[in-house]
C-alpha cells in the first residue's frame, strides 16, 4: 500500500503582495463570519507598514491559516470528536458536531480557530475539502493575486509542492510545539542590491 | 428554486477601470440569481486570475444600496432628497431641458463627463456617437489625474501610450535584465497584469528596481529601493543621465538612428537648425554635423550614421548644437551630489543606478500615472523615456508575438462621417467654462461612470461656484455617490454583471463581457440608456440593437481574424499574431519621426528638454512654510478609485480612511498611531484616523484616493487638492489636476 496523502501548501513570501484575496476569497467559498486566513504584516502590529527607517525597510506579509498539523493539539482537545484528522492529512472541523466549548481554541497553539458569535461555534479552514474531495484546489490558491500559495501532497515526491520544498529554504511556524505543520513557507529572497 | 436546479457557468469579464488587468470572470448562476464568482480560464492558463475586488463583485450587484429606479431632485442640490418617476419621464425631461438649453446657448452648452470607462468600450462609444450627433461637447477625463502621461508621452513619442515603448515585451514575458518600474504601485493598481510578471521576472532572473516617493508593496519586491522626494524625478533623470555621459557610456548608435540627438539646435533661437538656415534644397530638413567631412549636412539615412553627437558649430554665422549636446549641457549641472541634494536620494546610489541602467544588456521601464500626477509630471515621464532612449532601451518594433490591438473608434467618433464631429474639452478646463464661460459656457452636464465630485480636485470650488452655474445636472449612477447626491436627474445603471460589453483587454486578448443576468431593478447598461435617449432625440436610426448593436459596430470597425461573439462566449481571444519573423514597427508620432529628447516647440516654454522644474505646491525645499508637508493619494488594493468603498466585506478588512504619517512628523506633532488628525491647507480641513508609518518618508502625508466624502469626519481628499492648470500641458493636450503636488499641515485633532 503506498503512503497515504499529506495535502498541504507552501506559502511563497517572495510572491506574497499582502493583498488579502485569499482571506476574501475563503471567506466567500465557505460563507463564514470570519476570516479564516488572517495576513500579518511581519514585524510589527500595525498592518501594512514596513520595519526599519526610510528608505531602508522591509515589508513582508505572512499569511496564516489551519496549519492541517501532523499532530493536531485541536484533535486532541475536542470532547465531542468535532474535529478530525483525515487520512489524506485535512484536519476538518464538523460544525454540526460542535457545542461551542471552545477548548480547541485554547489548544491551538497558533491561535487561529475562530469562534463564530453568532452561532457559537468554533470554525477554521478545511483546506477547502468540500473542493479537494472533486479535484479540486483550495480556493484561496485558485484566487491568489501574486500565485504564492501552492497545494498538493507533501507524500508524493512527484507532487508540484514536494518539488518546490526540496529547493528553497523553507520553514514552519512554531516547530517547537511538535506539531509539524502541513502548511510550510517559503521566506523571501535576498534583495540583490546595486 | 430547487436543490438541484442546475448551475449554469457564463464566462464574462470585469471591465472595472484597471481595465488593463480585465480578469475573465466565470459566473456561476443558479436561476436567475449569481451565486459565485470565479477567475475563468484563458488560453494561457497563467493569465486566469482576480483580485479581492472582482472577488466580491457580487456585493456591488446585489448592495441593498443600489439606486432601483429613474429618480428626480425634490430637495436642494446635495441634499440627497429624490423622488421616483419612469423612464418615460426622465427622456422628457432630458429631452425638454436639452431643448430648452441648446436653443439658448447652442448644443455645445451640453456636455457629456464621461469617468473611466475601465475596459468598457460600447459604453464610452454610445456617448460619442451622441455626442458626435448633436455636435454637443464631450467632456474628457483624462485630466483628472491621467494627462500628465500622455501629455508627457506625445512630446517624446508622438503617441498617448508610451508602454508598448517601454516595456511592451514585458506584457509578452520577455523578461529583461533589470527592471525599472518608476512612479507606479502595480502591487495595489495592476495586480495581475503588471504585478504578478514582475514577481515572475524576478524568478526568471531580472534584477528589480523600484522608484517611488512612498515605500509601497511593490517597493518591498524591489532588489533595490530608490526613495526620492515627490515630484523630482526628472532632477533623479538628469542625474542619471548625468553618470550615463560622464561615464560615455550612452548607446549612440541607437541614439542616431531613433532619437533626434544629433540634429543641429540653433543656441539663439532654441529651433531647430533647418535647411533653409543654409540654402539648402530642401527648406525644412533638419541639418547635421558630418564628423568625417567636418561640415553641415541635411539629415538622411546615410547622413545621421557619421553625425556628431557633440560640439558646438558655427554654420553661415549661426551657432548650433547637437541635441545631445545640448542635453549634455543641461545634465553637467546635476551632478550626483546637486541630484541628491534636490531628491533625497543617496549619492552613490545615484552613480550605481546610472552605470546599471547603461550597461545592463536589456532595461525595460515599468510606468503609469503616478509620477506625473504632480505639476511638472509630463516631464518626469520625459526625463524617464530619456534615460531609456539614451542607453537603447526603447523597444522600436514588435518582433513576434502581437500586433499592437488598437480599436477603429472612428464609427464613433464620427457617426456621419461628412458632418462635425464633438466639441472637446478637458475635464479641469470644465471648471473655467462652466464658472466663467471660458472658452464658451456649459450649462448643463451629463456625468458617466464618473465620481466627479469626489474625484476631482478642489471639492468647495466644484460644489461652491461650479454646480451652482450649471442649469442641468444628468447622472448615470448605481448608488447614491458624493457625485449623484448633486445632480438633477439620476438613472439606475447595471451592474457589469448585467450587460454586454466588448472589451480589447488584457493585452494581447479580446473578451466578451457576457450579460450573465437580466438588469436588476429598472436598470439599464449605458449604451442602451444612451440608445433610448438618440430615439427620443432623433437619431435612433445610429443605435439600432442597443447595446448589442454597438458591440457588432465596434467588432465590424477592424479586421479580428476569426475571432466573433461566438468564440468569444466560452473563451478569451488572442489578438492575430505577426508571422514568424516578421516585424511591425513602432513609428513615432513627433514631427521629426523620431523619439525626440529635445521638442523645439517647447522651447519658449523653457521645456525643449526634460528640465527639472519643482513642485507647485509639494514644499519639498527645506525653509519656514505655513504648510510644510507635501499630500500624496496612493492607490488602496481595497478601491478602483471610488468604487468598492462602500462594499462591506472589504470595509471588514480596511474600515476607514486613514492619512499615514512618519514617525518624525509624528512625533514633534504629538501624533500617536490611531489619533484622530486634521489635515489642512487655506482650501480646506479633513479629518481623520492616523497611521504611523514608515512607508512615507518625513515630509510626507498619504491619503489613498477613492474613499467617498461622507467616509470622512471632515472635509476630504479632494478638499485639499488644486486646480491649479499647467498651461503647457493645456497646450500640448489636455491639463492635469496635480493630487500628488499638494501642500497641508497635520494637527491632532
Amino acid at each position: 500500500m503506498s503512503k497515504s496523502k499529506r495535502l498541504g501548501m507552501i506559502v511563497d513570501q517572495e510572491r506574497c503582495i499582502g493583498c488579502e484575496a485569499c482571506s476574501v476569497a475563503c471567506r466567500i467559498e465557505n460563507n463564514s463570519t470570519d476570516f479564516w486566513i488572517k495576513v500579518e504584516t511581519q514585524g510589527t502590529s500595525v498592518k501594512d507598514t514596513p520595519v526599519g527607517r526610510f528608505p531602508d525597510l522591509t515589508l513582508n506579509f505572512l499569511p496564516r491559516l489551519c496549519n492541517h498539523c501532523e499532530n493536531p493539539p485541536c484533535v486532541d482537545s475536542c470532547p465531542e470528536d468535532a474535529l478530525q484528522k483525515r487520512n489524506d492529512g485535512i484536519v476538518i472541523l464538523d460544525q454540526d458536531l460542535c457545542t461551542g466549548c471552545k477548548a480547541c481554541l485554547d489548544a491551538c497553539p497558533y491561535n487561529i480557530i475562530v469562534f463564530d458569535e453568532n452561532n457559537h461555534l468554533a470554525e477554521k479552514c478545511n483546506l477547502c475539502a468540500h473542493r479537494v474531495d472533486k479535484g479540486l484546489e483550495p480556493f484561496c490558491v485558485l484566487c491568489c493575486e501574486g500565485q504564492a500559495l501552492h497545494f498538493g501532497d507533501l507524500n508524493d515526491p512527484e507532487s508540484n509542492i514536494t518539488k518546490i520544498l526540496s529547493k528553497d529554504d523553507v520553514f514552519q511556524l512554531k516547530p517547537d510545539e511538535g506539531t509539524n505543520p502541513s502548511i510550510y513557507y517559503i521566506r523571501p529572497k535576498p534583495k540583490r542590491r546595486l | 428554486m430547487t436543490e438541484n436546479e442546475q448551475i449554469k457557468l457564463i464566462r464574462t469579464a470585469c471591465p472595472a477601470h484597471c481595465g488593463i488587468d480585465c480578469c475573465g470572470i466565470l459566473a456561476h448562476v443558479k436561476g436567475n440569481r449569481i451565486v459565485k464568482l470565479e477567475p475563468a480560464d484563458f488560453p494561457d492558463e497563467k493569465d486566469r486570475r482576480i483580485c479581492l475586488r472582482g472577488l466580491v463583485s457580487l456585493d456591488i450587484t446585489y448592495h441593498p444600496d443600489r439606486i432601483k429606479y429613474p429618480m428626480k431632485r425634490i430637495g436642494e442640490r446635495g441634499e440627497g432628497k429624490f423622488e421616483r418617476i419612469s423612464w418615460e419621464e426622465a427622456y422628457e425631461i432630458i429631452v425638454v431641458k436639452f431643448k430648452e438649453i441648446s436653443e439658448k446657448y447652442g448644443w455645445k452648452s451640453i456636455g457629456w463627463v464621461l469617468g473611466g470607462p475601465g475596459a468598457g468600450t460600447t459604453k464610452f462609444g454610445a456617448y460619442l456617437r451622441l455626442a458626435s450627433l448633436t455636435q454637443s461637447t464631450r467632456v474628457s477625463a483624462w485630466g483628472y489625474g491621467d494627462a500628465g502621461l500622455p501629455c508627457g508621452s506625445r512630446v517624446i513619442f508622438g503617441h498617448q501610450f508610451p508602454y508598448l515603448y517601454l516595456f511592451g515585451e514585458f506584457w509578452q514575458r520577455k523578461y529583461p535584465e533589470l527592471l525599472m518600474i518608476w512612479g507606479t504601485n502595480p502591487a495595489e493598481s495592476m495586480p495581475l497584469q503588471n504585478m504578478r510578471k514582475v514577481l515572475d521576472a524576478k524568478e526568471y532572473g531580472t534584477q528589480v528596481i523600484v522608484i517611488d516617493p512612498r515605500f509601497t508593496v511593490t517597493a518591498s519586491k524591489a532588489d533595490e529601493f530608490i526613495g526620492l522626494k515627490p515630484g523630482t524625478d526628472s532632477a533623479l533623470a538628469l542625474g542619471i543621465m548625468n553618470v550615463i555621459f560622464q561615464n560615455n557610456l550612452h548607446d549612440k548608435e541607437f541614439i542616431l538612428e531613433h532619437t533626434n540627438g544629433a540634429y543641429l539646435v540653433r543656441t539663439d533661437s532654441g529651433k531647430m537648425l533647418r535647411g533653409k538656415d543654409v540654402d539648402a534644397k530642401k527648406p525644412e530638413a533638419y541639418m547635421v554635423w558630418h564628423e568625417s567631412s567636418n561640415f553641415h549636412k541635411t539629415l538622411s539615412r546615410t547622413s545621421v550614421k557619421e553625425a556628431s553627437l557633440t560640439g558646438t558649430y558655427m554654420i553661415n554665422g549661426i551657432e548650433c548644437k547637437p541635441v545631445i549636446q545640448v542635453l549634455m549641457d543641461l545634465t553637467s549641472e546635476y551632478t550626483p551630489e546637486k541630484t541628491a541634494e534636490i531628491t533625497g536620494v543617496n549619492k552613490d546610489l545615484i552613480v550605481k543606478l546610472g552605470k546599471r541602467i547603461a550597461t545592463a544588456e536589456t532595461v525595460r521601464f515599468l510606468t503609469h500615472m503616478g509620477f506625473t500626477r504632480t505639476y511638472h509630471g509630463d516631464i518626469s515621464l520625459r526625463g524617464l523615456i530619456s534615460v531609456a532612449a539614451i542607453t537603447g532601451n526603447v523597444t522600436t518594433s514588435v518582433n513576434s508575438g502581437h500586433v499592437p490591438g488598437i480599436l477603429n473608434w472612428n464609427p464613433f467618433l464620427k457617426a456621419i462621417p461628412d458632418k462635425p464631429s464633438f466639441h472637446r474639452i478637458g475635464i479641469l478646463n470644465l471648471y473655467e467654462a462652466v464658472i466663467s464661460s471660458n472658452p464658451y459656457p456649459i450649462k448643463a452636464l451629463w456625468f458617466a461612470f464618473i465620481n466627479f465630485l469626489n474625484q476631482c480636485a478642489n471639492a468647495n470650488k466644484i460644489i461652491e461656484e461650479f454646480y451652482p452655474k450649471l442649469e442641468f445636472i444628468v447622472q448615470t449612477e448605481l448608488f447614491l455617490t458624493p457625485s449623484a447626491r448633486y445632480a438633477d436627474l439620476i438613472l439606475p445603471v447595471c451592474s457589469f454583471l448585467e450587460f454586454s460589453d466588448f472589451l480589447a483587454q488584457p493585452y494581447p486578448y479580446v473578451q466578451l463581457q457576457q450579460k450573465v443576468i437580466e438588469p436588476l431593478y429598472e436598470s439599464k447598461s449605458d449604451a442602451n440608456i444612451v440608445a433610448e435617449l438618440a430615439e427620443h432625440l432623433g437619431f435612433g436610426e445610429y443605435f439600432k440593437g442597443g447595446e448589442e448593436g454597438l458591440i457588432d459596430l465596434i467588432m465590424a470597425s477592424r479586421s479580428f481574424e476569426g475571432i466573433n461573439r461566438e468564440t468569444l462566449k466560452t473563451q478569451a481571444r488572442k489578438l492575430p499574431t505577426l508571422p514568424e519573423g516578421a516585424s511591425f514597427p513602432l513609428s513615432f508620432g513627433t514631427p521629426s519621426g523620431k523619439i525626440e529628447l529635445y521638442a523645439e516647440q517647447l522651447y519658449e516654454d523653457g521645456e525643449a528638454l526634460p528640465v527639472y522644474l519643482p513642485p507647485i505646491e509639494a514644499p519639498i525645499t527645506p525653509g519656514e512654510k505655513k504648510y510644510p508637508l507635501t499630500l500624496v493619494n496612493g492607490h488602496s488594493r481595497f478601491r478602483t478609485h471610488s468604487m468598492f468603498a462602500n462594499v462591506k466585506s472589504l470595509l471588514d478588512l480596511n474600515p476607514e480612511p486613514i492619512v499615514d504619517i512618519n514617525p518624525i512628523d509624528a512625533e514633534t506633532r504629538n501624533i500617536s498611531n490611531n489619533d484622530i488628525v486634521t489635515v489642512f491647507n487655506d482650501r480646506a480641513r479633513t479629518t481623520l484616523k492616523a497611521r504611523i508609518s514608515e512607508s512615507v518618508q518625513p515630509g510626507i502625508l498619504d491619503i489613498t484616493e477613492g474613499w467617498w466624502i461622507e467616509q470622512f469626519k471632515e472635509g476630504s481628499l479632494n478638499h485639499l487638492t488644486h486646480d491649479i492648470i499647467n498651461p503647457v500641458q493645456d497646450k500640448v493636450y489636455e491639463p492635469n489636476m496635480h493630487m500628488n503636488d499638494v501642500a497641508v499641515e497635520v494637527e491632532k485633532k
